[in-house]
């Protein structure tokens, strides 16, 4: 029994979804706007990155969209990158979406047609950001739309994980 | 006697799971889309009920409950 109650512990820690101070999950995506283009995480280790698993069905990640514009504007890409991964069942629709918004493709954004990284993050919600430091482990994970008070705080983070 | 239990209990709840599917944020596009919403038609409805109101003239008159008749 107790041999039981130990592997069922395991097997709930083993299939956990990462969480913050665990290393972020490795993939290897398409860019949206070029499928023959591709980026892994690998490529971003040495940065700061804030990775948004979004959809352009879903109202708060439309929401949040020109913040993060803004908030890219604000850092140079090779010390702080937002990569967008889409999950939408075609493409066109993020496109469509960022077409509006990122007009001059500011934002790093790659397309996610199987949802990989949401079912390796487990995501309990849409969308969700991960706040990953230059050692590619997770500082913070934010589930939900970030408003302009969350991209306040994110900036200060960014700003002591820049080391400035 | 209790190992069976548990076998036993884990048939019974996976049998339960395959009727239980759980749809992920992510899966949800095609729930967010207007034709999947409870009152599809809403703008339409808003306006339906407008044009009622007008032609009752009456206040809250688009309900049963009040009638319409505008001698509330």
């Amino acid at each position: 029994m107790k041999n039981i109650f130990i592997g069922l512990l395991l097997a709930i820690n083993l299939f956990g979804a990462p969480r913050e101070g665990d290393s972020a999950v490795e993939f290897q995506l398409p860019d949206l706007y070029e499928q023959n283009k591709s980026l892994s995480m690998k490529e971003l280790k040495g940065k700061v990155v804030l990775l948004n698993l979004w959809a352009s069905w879903c109202g708060g990640c439309q929401d949040e969209m020109p913040l993060f514009v803004e908030l890219q504007k604000e850092y140079p890409k090779d010390k702080f990158e937002i990569v967008l991964s889409s999950i939408d069942n075609m493409p066109e629709g993020a496109k469509g979406f960022l077409g509006k918004v990122d007009k001059d493709k500011v934002l790093t954004s790659l397309y996610d047609e199987d949802k990989t990284l949401p079912k390796a993050y487990r995501c309990p919600g849409m969308p969700s950001s991960f706040l990953i430091g230059k050692d590619g482990k997770i500082v913070e994970v934010y589930i939900g739309s970030l408003d302009d008070d969350a991209i306040v705080e994110l900036k200060a983070k960014i700003k002591s994980l820049l080391g400035k | 006697m209790i190992r069976i239990g548990l076998v036993l209990f884990t048939l019974f709840f996976m049998g339960c799971s395959e009727h239980l599917v759980r749809v992920m944020p992510y899966e949800k596009e095609y729930f967010s889309q207007d034709k999947m919403s409870l009152s599809p038609l809403g703008e339409r409805a808003e306006q339906e009920g407008h044009i009622f109101l007008i032609r009752e003239a009456s206040a809250g008159g688009e309900s049963a409950f009040q009638g319409g008749c505008g001698c509330r």
